[in-house]
C-alpha cells in the first residue's frame, strides 16, 4: 500500500500494542478522546430529558449560561453561485468579548459553514464535520455533497436535542448538483432553501434581503446586497457589529470577497446619502 | 438582566482644572434592539449645572421632570439659583424617599460651584447614597468598562481641551466593549465662562 | 391643592409609589439592581476621657469599589459622632434624621442631649421599620454622665458595650479589641487599638478597604481625623495617557458663552455662628 511504503513499513514491522496509561484514563471517562462524535454526558439516566431540570435553579429561574451569543450571518443561492456574508462580533451577556470573530468557518475548498448561536458548539461541531468530509473524501475518492454533509451534521445535533446544544447553521457549497445551501439547526432541522438569515440580528437582514434579493444578480450586486444587510443589521442590533466578511461559492470553489469594517461602511453610506438628498 | 441595562446607556464625568466634564452615549434602545440615536441622558438644569441619568430610559425622563418641577421651585421660593451641592442633596433626598420602590436611574451632577467656580462632581445610587470624589464618576450600563478606562487615563489638573480628549477616549473605549451602549456621544464641558458640547464621531454598531 | 396640571410637593416621609411597578418587573424577570453597600470595618472603645470610634473608607456595590475615600463617621451632634454600616444610604439618612432631631431637641431642652436619647431614637426608627432599613450602627458620645458606646442592630437592638465592632469586617476587628482592648487606657492606646482593629478589617475583609479615618469624642472637645492612616497608598503612575488633541473625530460643536452680569462675593468670617435665639 502506497501509505506503508511511504512510512517505511515492511512486512516485518512489528505492531506493538499502543497501550498508554493516561490516555486509557481519560477513554474510561470520555469515549470523545476516541470519537468526536461522544460528548461526555451527565452521570444519570436519559440526559435529554433530565438534563433540562438542572437549567431552572431552586427557585425556578433559568439558570443563566454566558457563553458568546448574538450574531448575523445571512446565505443566498442566486445565479452566479452561493454568496455568504457574516459580522464578527463575539458576546457574552452585554459584554462585547470580541469584534473580529471569524464566523464563517471554511470546511473544504468547496464547502463553509456558518456560526451562530454558541460559539463553542459551533466550532466544535464544524471541526467534527471537516473530520467527517475529508473520511468520506478518502473513501470515496469524490468530494462529499453540500446535502450529505448537511445530513452528517444535522444528524449529530439530533442526537444531541434537548440537552441545550445551541446552534444555528448554515451549510454551503458546490457538487454536481451545483450550489446547494442548507440550514441546520440545534433541534435537529434541516432545510435547503434559496435564501437564509440566522441570529439575533437576521429579522433586521431579512428585511434588506427580502427586499433586494432577485435569482438574476450579478455578482457585484448580490456582494452589496449581502453587505448591506449585514450592516443595516449590525446597526439595529446590539449584539451584531465589527467586522463584514462576504464569501463567494462558485463552481471553482470558495472565494474571499473582503472584510469590511462595518464602522466605515456606515459612514460611506452617511455620505453618500447626504450627498443625494443635496444634489 | 438587570433592569439598569434593559434600555442601556452610559454617563461619565470628569474634573479639570476650574472646569468639568459630562460625557453620555446617545442609545435608546430594547434589550439587543436600537430604537433611537437621540436620546438625551445628560440634561442643563443651570447655566453651570448638568444632571446626566442613566438607568431605565422612562425613569430617567421621569426623574428630569420631577428635578426640574422641584428646582423651579425652590428657584421661586428663595430667587438664587440653585447650586450643584444643593441640587445634589434635593437628588438625593428624592431617591431617599422612594427607598423602598426606587427609581431604576443613578444620577450624576456635575457643574461648577457659584461665586468660587469650583469643579463639583458626585455620584448617586438608585436610593440616593453620594459620593463627591476627586478625580471621576461613572454610570450606566459600562460601569466596569468606565472604571477600568478613566483610572488610567485620567490625571489631576487637565486644561478644557485635554480634558475633553480624555473624556470622549475614556467613554468610548468603554462603551465600545459594551453591547448595551454606545451609537454617537455627546460631552459637555463647563467653564466659568462657556459651554462647550461636542457630539462624537463614533462607531455605529 | 393637587391635580394632574399642578401637581403638589410631596410630603415627608418614604413614598411607595413606584413599588407595584417595580414588584411587576421583579416577577417579569428584571433583577433589582444592587444599592451601595459600605461593606465595611467600624468599631469603637472607651478609654480613660472618652469614646474613640474608628472605620474604614470603602464603599462597594456588588463587586466594584464605588467609593475609595467615603466617611462612615457621621455627625450626630456636637458630643456625639456615630459609625454606619450597611446600606449605605440608610446609614447617611437615619444619622441626618435624627441629627436633626438632636439639635431640635438640644434647643427645645437647652441642655447637651445624652447619648442615651440618640441611641433610644435611633433604635425606636429601626425597629418602626423592622430591619428594612439596613442600618448598623456604631454610637458614642461624651455626656455628664460619662461616656457612652452603643451598638445598634438594623432591626432595632441595642447593647451597650465598653467596645464593639459592626460590618463585614467585624469579626476581624473584634480578634483585635478583644486581645487588645483593657478598662481605662490612655488616649494614645486607645487610638492605636482602634487603628489596629480597622487595619485588621481593611487587610482581611475583601468588603472593607483604602483608609483609617478616627474620632476621639472626651469631654467638651472632639478631634476627628480623616484620613488617620492610608492603609493602602496607592503607587504613582510612571506612564502617561494623554491624548493628542484632535484624537477624537468631532461631528459637531457648539459653545454657548455664559456672561457674568455681576459677581459679588461676600465675605463671610469663619467665627460667625446662625444666629439660633
Amino acid at each position: 500500500m502506497a501509505l506503508a511504503d511511504v512510512c517505511k513499513i515492511g512486512p516485518n514491522f512489528q505492531f506493538r500494542p499502543f497501550k498508554n496509561e493516561t490516555v486509557e484514563d481519560v477513554c474510561e471517562q470520555t469515549a470523545n478522546f476516541t470519537n468526536g462524535f461522544q460528548l461526555a454526558l451527565p452521570p444519570f439516566a436519559d440526559p435529554a430529558r433530565n438534563l433540562a431540570r438542572f437549567n431552572k435553579d431552586e427557585s425556578g429561574k433559568p439558570i443563566q449560561f454566558k457563553f458568546d451569543h448574538g450574531t448575523t450571518t445571512l446565505a443566498f443561492r442566486y445565479q452566479g453561485g452561493v454568496l455568504l456574508a457574516v459580522d464578527s462580533r463575539a458576546t457574552g451577556g452585554s459584554f462585547i468579548g470580541s469584534q473580529n470573530m471569524k464566523k464563517i468557518i471554511e470546511i473544504n475548498d468547496f464547502l463553509l459553514g456558518t456560526l451562530a448561536g454558541g460559539a463553542a458548539d459551533c466550532v466544535y461541531w464544524d471541526r467534527v464535520l471537516t473530520k467527517q468530509c475529508r473520511m468520506y473524501e478518502l473513501r470515496n475518492r469524490e468530494r462529499i455533497s453540500v446535502a450529505a454533509a448537511s445530513k452528517l451534521l444535522a444528524n449529530m445535533f439530533y442526537n444531541y436535542k434537548g440537552m441545550g446544544l445551541s446552534m444555528g447553521m448554515m451549510l454551503a457549497g458546490w457538487d454536481k448538483r451545483g450550489p446547494g445551501l442548507y440550514y441546520i439547526s440545534d433541534d435537529g432541522t434541516r432545510t435547503p432553501g434559496k435564501v437564509f438569515s440566522v441570529g439575533s440580528g437576521s429579522v433586521y437582514a431579512f428585511g434588506v434581503l427580502d427586499s433586494g434579493y432577485r435569482w438574476d444578480l450579478t455578482d457585484e450586486e448580490a456582494y452589496q446586497l449581502g453587505r448591506r444587510a449585514i450592516y443595516h443589521a449590525t446597526h439595529r442590533d446590539a449584539a451584531s457589529g465589527g467586522i463584514i466578511r462576504v464569501y463567494q461559492i462558485t463552481k471553482e470553489g470558495w472565494t474571499h470577497i473582503a472584510d469590511e469594517d462595518c464602522n466605515d461602511v456606515h459612514y460611506k453610506l452617511e455620505e453618500a446619502k447626504a450627498a443625494s438628498t443635496s444634489s | 438582566m438587570s433592569i439598569l441595562s434593559y434600555n442601556g446607556g452610559a454617563v461619565v464625568a470628569m474634573k479639570g482644572k476650574n472646569c468639568v466634564a459630562i460625557a453620555s452615549d446617545k442609545k435608546f434602545g430594547i434589550q439587543l434592539q436600537l430604537i433611537s440615536k437621540e436620546f438625551p441622558k445628560i440634561f442643563e438644569m443651570g447655566p453651570h449645572l448638568y444632571v446626566g441619568l442613566p438607568g431605565l430610559a422612562t425613569d430617567t425622563q421621569t426623574v428630569h421632570a420631577r428635578l426640574k418641577f422641584r428646582q423651579n421651585l425652590f428657584e421661586l421660593k428663595e430667587g438664587t439659583r440653585m447650586s450643584p451641592k444643593v441640587f445634589s442633596s434635593m437628588v438625593s433626598n428624592m431617591l431617599y424617599e422612594k427607598r423602598f420602590g426606587p427609581y431604576f436611574v443613578e444620577p450624576i451632577v456635575v457643574g461648577l460651584e457659584p461665586d468660587t467656580y469650583e469643579p463639583f462632581i458626585c455620584n448617586m445610587d438608585l436610593i440616593g447614597n453620594v459620593c463627591f470624589p476627586e478625580d471621576f464618576v461613572v454610570g450606566g450600563t459600562c460601569e466596569d468598562q468606565l472604571f477600568g478606562t478613566c483610572e488610567t487615563m485620567w490625571e489631576p489638573d487637565l486644561s478644557p481641551d485635554d480634558l475633553f480628549e480624555t473624556i470622549s477616549q475614556a467613554l468610548m473605549s468603554a462603551f465600545n466593549r459594551d453591547a448595551g451602549s454606545g451609537w454617537g456621544a455627546v460631552v459637555y464641558i463647563i467653564e466659568k465662562d462657556k459651554v462647550t458640547t461636542r457630539h462624537l464621531k463614533t462607531r455605529m454598531d | 391643592m393637587a391635580s394632574v396640571m399642578l401637581p403638589v410637593e410631596p410630603t415627608p416621609g418614604f413614598s411607595f409609589e413606584n413599588c407595584r411597578r417595580n414588584e411587576f418587573l421583579k416577577a417579569k424577570g428584571y433583577k433589582a439592581p444592587v444599592a451601595t453597600k459600605t461593606g465595611t470595618t467600624i468599631v469603637g472603645c472607651v478609654f480613660a476621657d472618652g469614646v474613640i470610634l474608628g472605620a474604614d473608607t470603602r464603599a462597594t456595590a456588588g463587586s466594584i469599589v464605588a467609593d475609595k475615600e467615603c466617611a462612615k463617621i457621621h455627625y450626630m451632634a456636637k458630643n456625639m459622632y456615630c459609625c454606619g454600616a450597611g446600606t449605605a444610604a440608610d446609614t447617611e439618612a437615619t444619622t441626618a434624621l435624627i441629627s436633626s432631631q438632636l439639635e431640635l431637641h438640644r434647643l427645645n431642652t437647652g441642655r447637651v442631649v445624652p447619648v442615651v436619647t440618640a441611641a433610644t431614637m435611633l433604635k425606636q426608627m429601626l425597629f418602626r421599620y423592622q430591619g428594612h432599613i439596613g442600618a448598623a450602627l456604631i454610637l458614642g458620645g461624651v455626656d455628664s454622665n460619662g461616656s457612652h458606646l452603643y451598638t445598634i442592630a438594623p432591626q432595632g437592638s441595642t447593647s451597650k458595650n465598653p467596645f464593639t465592632s459592626m460590618g463585614s469586617g467585624s469579626l476581624a476587628a473584634m480578634s483585635i479589641l478583644e486581645k487588645c482592648w483593657k478598662p481605662n487606657m490612655t488616649e494614645e492606646e486607645a487610638k492605636k487599638v482602634i487603628r489596629d482593629a480597622i487595619a485588621a478589617g481593611i487587610f482581611n475583609d475583601l468588603g472593607s478597604g483604602s483608609n483609617v479615618d478616627l474620632c476621639v469624642i472626651r469631654k467638651g472637645s472632639v478631634e476627628y481625623v480623616k484620613p488617620y492612616e492610608k492603609a493602602n497608598v496607592k503607587g504613582t503612575r510612571t506612564g502617561n495617557y494623554k491624548f493628542k488633541r484632535g484624537t477624537t473625530e468631532v461631528l459637531s460643536k457648539k459653545v454657548v458663552p455664559i456672561i457674568i452680569e455681576e459677581e459679588i462675593v461676600k465675605p463671610i468670617s469663619s467665627d460667625s455662628q446662625m444666629d439660633t435665639s
